[in-house]
C-alpha cells in the first residue's frame, strides 16, 4: 500500500534548498540547472485511450501517449512552432512546382528493439496508411495528395504531391514511422507500391482479386487487430503495460538514439504512468492526497478548490491559452440573419467581457476573430464589438426591425409576410459555459424586444441538427493546432453544402478568393497579410459572434523542474528531478 | 420437474428475442452516428486543420468504408439478422473504439464487476437479515424505532452524493486519508508484491465503493425481513408453537426465520442479473473498470456492438434469474410443487 504523509515532502524540500545554498556558495552553479533522470510523473486522464495503434486510433488521449513512443520526419519547435528536422537530417528540397519534396534521414536511428530505423521503414509507415483496408480512414483524408512515394536510395525518400499546399511539407513530414519488421513481420507489403496502394478500391471485385491487393488486405487485418495494445516505435519512451481502465504505463528508452545527441530532445523522467479517473472530483482529491502528479483543473477547481497555502506549497499552476475559441453561430441563409446589419445588432448586444469576467472568472480573453490568438497571423487591430445596445437599436432600425403591432416583440414584413424577431438557439448539453452564454444572451435579447428561445441538446443530436443546417443560431467552440492556420473548411463557400463544416452557410466572394490563394502561397508574409484581409471581411460581416478564448489549467508537483510554458501548453518530456526529492526509486515491474 | 424446467426455457426463447429485437431497434432509432462520432463529428477533428472541398469528399469516402467495414451500410432488418446468427456462434462481433473483439472487452472487465457486486451483496445479507430479526423481535422498541429511522435515512440518500462525500471527505483531500479515491491499485502496485499484499491493496480500495453500493441495498433489504418476520409471528402456527412450550428462540430461529426467509431467497436470484450490469454510478465515481463504466462509455460513444451485448447479457440473466427464484422456490418452500402444477 502506499501512503505518504504531506510533512516528508515539504522536509524534503527545506533540505534541498540547504543542499543548494551549501552548493551555490562552494560549487559555482551547477546542481540546480544540470537536468538528472530518475523518479516517475503520474499524470491524470479522464478515460483509458481508444487504442495504442499509431495509425488507426483517432483520440487526444491516445495521441498524447503515442506522441513519446513515435517519431517523425519533422516537428515543430514547441516556442516558435516553426518546423525543424527530426528523424530527418535536414526540413525537405522542394521543387520548383511544389510537388515533389525530397527528404533525407539519419543514419543513427534505431528501434526501441535495437534494430536501426530505415528508408524502408518510413516507406512502409507510409504503404500502410495509404492502404484503403487499414482501418485509418480518417487519418488517411490528410495523405490524400500524397500520390506516390519511393526510396531513392537507403535513406532518401522522394514524395510527390498532387497540388501545390504550403502545408504539404508540415503534412508529409509527421507521420509517425513504425518499425516495418515488428508490424509487417511477413513483409506482405514489401512488393506493393503506393501508387498502387492509391490505385486500390475496396469493394471493387476486379483490384480485390489482384495478388498486390489480396497481400494489402491480409496486411490490413492482421494490423487492425493485433497492434491496438503493443506499441513500439524509435521515440524516447517504451510502452510498459496498460491495465483497462486503470492505467498505461511508459518508461525511458535507455538506449534512446538520441540520447545526447545535438537538437533532439532528451528525456529525464523514468517513467510516465497515466492514471484514470474518470471523476474529475475523485481526481482532485487524489492529487491533493500525492497519487497524482499533474492534472488539468476546471476553472472552478483552479478558483475555489485549490486555492490556500497547502496546495500552493505543493504544486505549482500553469495558466495557458489553449488554441481555441467559443463562439455564436447565426445562421446566414435564415430570413432574420441573412442581413450583415442583423448580425452586427448581435453581437452589439452580447456582453463579452462581462461573459469572460463572470463565466470565465477572468479566465479567459474576448476574441474577434477565428486565429489562434497568439499567431502572428491574428489581426490585432480588428475593431472589437463593445456592448452596446443604442448602435445595435439603430442597426436593427435601419435592417428594418420594428415594434409596428405593439405587442413588444419587433418584426419586420419579409417577403409579404409580417415576420417577428423570434428564434432558436442551441447548444449541447452538459456544457454550463454554453448555457450561460444562451441564457445571458436571451436575457438581453428580451429586453430590446426580441424573443430568443434557449434549446440544450444531447451532443449526437446536436451534431446532426449543425451539420444538417438545422438551427437558426448555435453556440460551439473550434479547437485548432497552434501551428499555421488554414481557415479554408470553416469558411469557404463551398464547404457550406455536404455537410461540410461552413455550417453557418457563409459566402463571400472576396474571402473565398482570399482564401484560396492563401493556400498557394508559400511565403508565410504574404500569407499573414492576405489573412489580415480575410479577417477584416469577418469583422465586417459578423457571420459568427466570437465570444473568447479559455485559458486551461495545469496543476504540477513542485519537485519537477523546468516545468515552460508553450502555445500548445507545457511539455512533461522536458520536466526533470532533483535527486534529492526525486519520489520514485525502482520502475514498474 | 425436468419437463418443467425444460418448458420454461423454450418460452424464454421468444421473450429474448423480443428483447433483443426492442433493444437493437432503440438503439438504432436513438440519433447520432458512430461513424461521424468517431471521426471527431468531422466538425472537432477537422478545427482548423483545412480540409479543402475536394478532402471534404475524403471524409465522406472515410465514413462510407468505415460503415461499410462494420456492416453499418446495409439495411437495418438486414444487420439484426446477421447479428442473431452471429450470436448463434457466442459472436458478438468487434467494438467500434479499438476493433478489438467485443467478447474479450467484457470478459476482462466482467470479474472486477463480479467481485463488487458479491462482496456487496454478502455485506447486503449479512447485515440486513440480523438487523431485521432484531427489529421484528423488538417492535417499536427504542431499537427498532432507530433501525427504522437509519434505514430511511440510508435509503433515501443517493449513492453518487454519499460516493462523492466520502471521497472529498475521507480519502485525503483537504480532510481524512483513509482510503484512496478511486481505482483498483495503487501507484506503486507491482505483480511482484506477496500474495497478502496484493490483496490488501485490492480490499483497501474496494471498501468504500462496496461501502456505497450496498448501504441502499441492506437499508431496503433489512426492512423487507422485518416486515416478512412480523407477518409470521403473527400467523396462527406460531401461536400454537409457544403453546406447545417452546423456547422463544427455537419459534423464533426455527419457525418464524424459515417462513420468513423465502420470500428473501427468491430477492437473490432477481438480483443476479445486476451482478453483471448493475453498479454503473458506482463504477463511475469510483473509477473502477467494471462492465458498467463500459456500457455507459458505448452508450456514450454508439458503440453498438458493445451495447448489444449488455443489452443481451442483462435481460438473458434476468430471464434465468426468474426461473431459478422459482426453481429456488420449490426448494425453501415444500407447499409448492411443478407437478401439481403441471397436472
Amino acid at each position: 500500500m502506499w501512503v505518504r504523509t504531506r510533512q516528508e515532502g515539504e522536509r524534503g524540500q527545506c533540505w534541498v534548498v540547504g543542499l543548494l545554498l551549501l552548493c551555490a556558495s562552494l560549487l559555482p552553479a551547477q546542481a540546480a540547472d544540470t537536468p538528472v533522470t530518475g523518479d516517475w510523473l503520474v499524470s491524470h486522464m479522464l478515460s483509458d485511450p481508444e487504442s495504442l495503434n499509431p495509425l488507426t486510433s483517432n483520440d487526444a488521449g491516445s495521441a498524447r501517449i503515442l506522441g513519446s513512443i513515435f517519431e517523425t520526419l519533422l516537428d515543430h519547435h514547441p516556442q516558435t512552432l516553426e518546423l525543424r528536422p527530426h528523424l530527418a537530417t535536414a526540413r525537405p528540397e522542394i521543387s520548383d512546382d511544389k510537388l515533389t519534396y525530397t527528404f533525407t534521414m539519419r543514419r543513427d536511428v534505431h528501434f526501441q528493439d535495437g534494430k536501426p530505423l530505415t528508408g524502408w521503414d518510413l516507406l512502409f509507415s507510409l504503404k500502410a496508411i495509404k492502404n484503403p483496408w487499414v482501418n485509418a480512414p480518417f487519418l488517411r483524408v490528410y495523405y490524400q495528395s500524397l500520390v506516390q512515394a519511393e526510396l531513392v536510395d537507403d535513406t532518401t525518400l522522394r514524395l510527390v504531391a498532387k497540388e501545390p499546399y504550403f502545408r504539404n511539407e508540415s503534412t508529409l513530414g509527421s507521420f509517425p514511422v513504425l518499425p516495418q519488421h515488428y508490424y509487417d513481420p511477413e513483409g506482405l507489403l514489401d512488393t506493393v507500391s503506393v501508387a498502387e496502394l492509391v490505385a486500390m478500391r475496396p469493394g471493387d471485385p476486379v483490384g480485390e482479386a489482384s495478388p498486390q491487393a489480396a497481400r494489402a488486405r491480409q496486411f490490413a487485418e492482421r494490423f487492425n487487430t493485433n497492434f491496438a495494445r503493443n506499441p513500439m516505435g524509435s521515440g524516447p519512451y517504451k510502452f510498459h503495460s496498460w491495465k483497462t481502465g486503470q492505467e498505461v504505463v511508459l518508461q525511458r528508452d535507455p538506449n534512446y538514439w538520441g540520447i545526447g545527441q545535438e537538437g533532439i530532445d532528451q528525456a529525464y523522467i523514468d517513467q510516465h504512468t497515466a492514471r484514470v479517473f474518470n471523476n474529475t472530483d475523485a481526481a482532485l482529491v487524489a492529487l491533493k492526497a500525492g497519487q497524482l502528479d499533474a492534472m488539468s483543473l476546471t476553472p472552478i477547481q483552479h478558483l475555489k478548490q485549490t486555492s490556500g497555502g497547502r496546495f500552493d506549497k505543493q504544486f505549482a499552476k500553469h495558466l495557458y491559452f489553449a488554441p481555441s475559441y467559443t463562439y455564436i453561430g447565426w445562421n446566414n441563409t435564415h430570413p432574420i440573419f441573412s442581413d450583415p446589419r442583423v448580425r452586427q445588432a448581435m453581437t452589439y448586444l452580447t456582453n463579452r467581457k462581462q461573459m469572460v469576467k463572470t463565466m470565465l472568472f477572468d479566465l479567459g480573453e474576448v476574441v474577434d476573430g477565428p486565429i489562434y490568438l497568439f499567431r502572428p497571423e491574428y489581426d490585432k487591430t480588428l475593431f472589437s464589438h463593445p456592448y452596446d445596445p443604442q448602435k445595435a437599436l439603430q442597426l436593427l432600425g435601419e435592417a428594418g426591425w420594428k415594434d409596428t403591432d405593439g405587442d413588444g416583440i419587433l418584426d419586420k414584413v419579409i417577403a409579404g409576410q409580417k415576420v417577428p424577431f423570434r428564434f432558436e438557439i442551441k447548444f449541447n448539453s452538459g456544457n454550463e459555459i454554453r448555457k450561460s452564454v444562451a441564457l445571458t444572451v436571451q436575457d438581453e435579447l428580451k429586453k430590446h424586444g426580441i424573443d430568443a428561445n434557449v434549446r440544450q441538446l444531447d451532443w449526437t443530436i446536436y451534431l446532426d441538427d449543425v451539420r444538417s443546417h438545422k438551427f437558426d443560431a448555435i453556440i460551439l467552440g473550434w479547437g485548432m493546432p497552434a501551428t499555421e492556420p488554414d481557415e479554408y473548411q470553416v469558411w469557404h463557400s463551398s464547404q457550406a453544402e455536404n455537410k461540410g463544416s461552413n455550417v453557418i452557410g457563409f459566402t463571400n466572394a472576396r474571402a473565398d478568393a482570399l482564401l484560396e490563394e492563401y493556400r498557394r502561397t508559400f511565403d508565410p508574409q504574404k500569407r499573414i497579410e492576405l489573412y489580415r484581409e480575410f479577417q477584416q471581411i469577418l469583422n465586417q460581416e459578423q457571420p459568427y459572434t466570437f465570444l473568447f478564448i479559455q485559458k486551461s489549467i495545469l496543476a504540477v508537483e513542485r519537485r519537477f523542474q523546468n516545468v515552460n510554458l508553450y502555445p500548445g501548453g507545457p511539455r512533461s518530456l522536458e520536466w526533470w528531478v532533483l535527486k534529492a526529492q526525486q519520489r520514485y526509486h525502482e520502475l514498474s515491474q | 420437474m425436468f419437463t418443467y424446467i425444460l418448458q420454461r426455457l423454450l418460452l424464454l426463447l421468444p421473450t429474448f428475442i423480443g428483447v433483443t429485437l426492442i433493444a437493437f431497434a432503440i438503439i438504432h432509432l436513438a440519433p447520432g452516428d458512430p461513424a461521424e462520432l468517431r471521426a471527431g463529428g468531422g466538425l472537432g477533428a477537422a478545427g482548423a486543420e483545412g480540409l479543402s472541398s475536394e478532402r471534404r469528399g475524403g471524409v465522406d469516402q472515410a465514413l462510407a468504408a468505415w460503415r461499410a467495414q462494420y456492416g453499418l451500410d446495409r439495411p437495418l432488418p438486414l444487420q439484426y439478422w446477421r447479428w442473431l446468427r452471429n450470436l448463434c456462434t457466442l459472436e458478438f462481433g468487434n467494438s467500434f473504439k479499438d476493433n478489438q473483439p467485443v467478447w474479450s472487452k467484457i470478459a476482462e472487465r466482467l470479474p472486477i464487476t463480479i467481485q463488487l457486486n458479491v462482496v456487496s451483496l454478502v455485506m447486503v445479507y449479512v447485515m440486513a437479515i440480523p438487523l431485521g430479526i432484531y427489529s421484528a423481535t423488538h417492535p417499536y422498541a427504542f431499537g427498532d424505532q432507530v433501525t427504522t429511522f437509519m434505514a430511511f435515512l440510508l435509503f433515501a440518500l443517493p449513492s453518487f452524493w454519499i460516493g462523492t462525500l466520502a471521497i472529498v471527505f475521507l480519502c485525503g483531500g483537504d480532510f481524512l486519508d483513509l482510503f484512496p479515491p478511486g481505482g483498483m491499485t495503487s501507484v506503486g502496485y507491482s505483480s511482484s508484491w506477496s500474495f497478502w499484499q496484493r490483496l490488501l491493496d485490492r480490499a483497501w480500495h474496494l471498501c468504500l465503493p462496496v461501502l456505497v453500493l450496498s448501504y441502499g441495498g441492506f437499508a431496503g433489504l433489512s426492512r423487507f425481513m422485518r416486515s416478512s418476520m412480523l407477518e409470521h409471528i403473527r400467523q396462527d402456527y406460531v401461536q400454537t408453537a409457544r403453546a406447545k412450550g417452546l423456547s422463544e428462540r427455537w419459534v423464533i430461529y426455527k419457525h418464524v426465520l424459515r417462513n420468513s426467509l423465502i420470500p428473501i431467497v427468491t430477492l437473490m436470484a432477481s438480483i443476479l442479473p445486476g451482478l453483471i450490469s448493475g453498479s454503473v454510478i458506482i463504477e463511475t465515481i469510483f473509477s473502477i473498470p467494471g462492465v458498467g463504466l463500459l456500457a455507459y462509455e458505448a452508450v456514450l460513444a454508439r458503440d453498438y456492438p458493445i451495447i448489444m451485448a449488455v443489452f443481451t447479457i442483462g435481460p438473458l440473466l434476468t430471464l434465468l434469474g426468474i426461473l431459478l427464484s422459482d426453481i429456488l422456490l420449490t426448494l425453501v418452500d415444500p407447499r409448492i410443487t411443478f407437478s401439481g402444477r403441471s397436472a
